[in-house]
């Protein structure tokens, strides 16, 4: 079954014990913050609060639902106990597949339910959450597909970007300064002082909030991608004061322009790496001209902070598939690529056919190009399981060479200013350095002075594996 | 005997507690009244001290760092003027940096 919107793929969570309906009355002023982060943190399920306190009857905040592996297998129509590595598989196939979006009649777009437009808009119409207590405000937008346009392009951008109200008109939010959106807005907006529209969409099919996580390449359509990965179109209805389009099942769109000339504060907040630590107040301002919404409509929050949750889960499978696609491109003979959730996008594991140090290097280079959002980079041989990170743990702790396989890149505005270790002085000049840790035998070395792992699978020949694995029951032994 | 208003309560964020400095200032405050409204921002003149006793009505502002660290004890301030929301300003500019440098260019 495809999924078109947030509310059938409750139905599935339903179904699969995967939803939880909160029927109590809770604040939107840090309780449902709290009461999702504790349950995250015991892997629990998705949650819909049905009541919420100062709100009519319906309003509802959902939280969680792409938040373990066994959502995200439900969202890609997969069995729910579908392994991760089965999951990466059909990511990596599926993501490549372009179908293009299917325009919608406005009649038939269920966001176009409601319509607030011009001065009768008013953002604290809806139950946007304290996520943190201490957070810089309610972050009406952080399970979100924050939508725009290069105009000289036709590019349509779709990405992950936190915004809170600011007033009720008014959005500020932090869309990082090296991102997509800021992309276009600083190659066809800023030089010539005009405003962006942009649209930020609560509560779409599950698909398109993952692959909002996801580093597609410049220059191409997310929504293609998402259609590929359905199998089918995903449905865009055009937006009341914009040419965006928008898909036509959201909960909520909130049109409007990024404003070139202005700015006011934003956060701070607490954000994926799993701390709140000092990004606030560089942000951008948006002046809000429309919201659509459906009736009783539903607030997706991620209440993010320490792993897991709904960004280290999706983005573990979106950057790392996008990694080994880009880490193939430039020349490096990957295996497989794993971003481990507990690693926040911070730490990734690359298995290689031939390591070294020529390939680490190779390695390092193509994370620090760019952009960097990345910083600690595990290389292991073939032989290592990069899902399992006993054995990369293992295999860096015997492997790599703490004075020739540890290897440094140094650089200055394109660090993540997230990454909770920099000094606000790096963090402020997007300063940062990333390692690579060459945990691979050195390809000079002769096949006979390379030590051999003394595992089952390794150490014993064919023959005494064979006869252990046949005669295994009969030795009485139950593992 | 005139009618003495409620007092309100408002936060405001600084980079480092030490940044916070007394007397009349440009500032961000939000709104800590319950209800719907509650973290609204306003964008204000006002005078802020250490102490209530230096001020008419004052209201409180309660002060947190940027991490979100709330300062133990609060400020107080008298909001002189209400201001446009956002300040003139390019995209991913420093806001706190933009305003102490119209602060310097007033004196």
């Amino acid at each position: 079954m495809v999924f078109n919107d947030h509310r059938d793929f409750f139905e599935v969570l339903e179904r699969e014990n995967e939803l939880a309906r909160v029927k109590r009355e809770v604040d939107w002023d840090g309780e449902a913050g709290a009461i999702s982060r504790k349950t995250f943190e015991h892997e629990g399920p998705a949650l819909l609060f049905e009541k919420i306190k100062d709100y009519p009857e319906g309003y509802r905040i959902s939280n969680g639902t792409s938040g373990t592996w066994s959502r995200v297998a439900l969202s890609m129509m997969l069995p729910k106990k579908t392994p991760i590595r089965k999951i990466y598989k059909e990511y990596e196939e599926r993501i490549d597949i372009k179908i293009p979006p299917r325009i919608a009649k406005k009649t038939n777009a269920p966001c176009k339910e409601n319509i607030m437009l011009g001065n009768k808009v008013d953002l604290n119409a809806f139950p946007a959450p304290i996520v943190h207590e201490g957070d810089g405000g309610r972050y009406i937008g952080t399970w979100d597909v924050v939508i725009n346009k290069d105009p000289e392009t036709n590019w349509t951008n779709w990405g992950m970007y936190r915004f809170m109200v600011h007033t009720k008109n008014w959005l500020t939010g932090w869309p990082q300064s090296t991102s997509q959106l800021a992309f276009i807005m600083k190659k066809s907006y800023l030089p010539y002082n005009k405003p962006m529209p942009i649209a930020v969409v609560l509560g779409t099919d599950p698909l398109s909030h993952i692959v909002a996580t996801a580093g597609i390449k410049t220059f191409e359509d997310e929504v293609d991608h998402v259609g590929g990965l359905r199998g089918e179109p995903v449905e865009l209805v055009k937006c009341e004061t914009s040419d965006l389009l928008v898909p036509a099942h959201a909960e909520m769109v909130i049109e409007g322009e990024l404003m070139p000339d202005k700015i006011a504060p934003d956060g701070p907040f607490g954000e994926y790496p799993g701390y709140r630590s000092g990004t606030m107040c560089a942000g951008v301002a948006v002046k809000v001209k429309a919201v659509t919404y459906r009736s009783q409509p539903i607030v997706t929050m991620v209440c993010l902070g320490t792993p897991p949750d709904d960004s280290s889960i999706a983005a573990s499978l979106t950057a790392a598939v996008a990694m080994k696609k880009g880490l193939l491109r430039h020349g490096v003979p990957v295996t497989d690529v794993y971003v481990p959730p507990e690693g926040v996008t911070h730490l990734i594991v690359i298995g290689v056919k031939k390591g070294g140090t020529e390939i680490a290097r190779k390695i390092l280079d193509y994370f620090t190009l760019r952009r960097i959002m990345t910083n600690k980079h595990i290389i292991v041989d073939a032989d290592v399981d990069v899902f399992n990170m006993g054995e990369v743990l293992h295999c860096f702790a015997t492997r790599c060479h703490p004075g020739r396989g540890i290897l440094y890149e140094w650089y200055e505005g394109r660090s993540n200013s997230l990454t909770p270790f920099y000094s606000p002085e790096e963090r402020k000049k997007l300063k940062g350095v990333s390692v690579a840790f060459d945990s691979t035998w050195p390809p000079e070395w002769e096949k006979e002075i390379v030590p051999i792992k003394a595992s089952f699978k390794s150490i014993y020949t064919k023959e005494t594996i064979d006869k252990v694995n046949k005669n295994w029951e009969s030795y009485g032994i139950k593992i | 005997m005139g009618r003495i208003s409620a007092m309100k309560e408002w936060q405001t964020f600084v980079r480092r507690f030490s940044d916070m400095k007394e007397g009349k200032r440009e500032l961000f405050i939000k709104d800590l009244s319950p209800g719907k409204t509650k973290y609204n921002t306003k964008h204000v003149y006002a005078t802020v001290a250490k102490s209530k006793r230096t001020l008419k009505n004052p209201d409180t502002l309660w002060i947190r760092g940027e991490s979100g660290e709330k300062a133990l004890t609060p400020w107080y301030l008298v909001i002189e003027k209400e201001l446009e929301e956002f300040i003139p300003g390019r995209p991913w500019e420093d806001l706190l940096e933009v305003m102490a440098k119209r602060e310097m260019k007033k004196g």
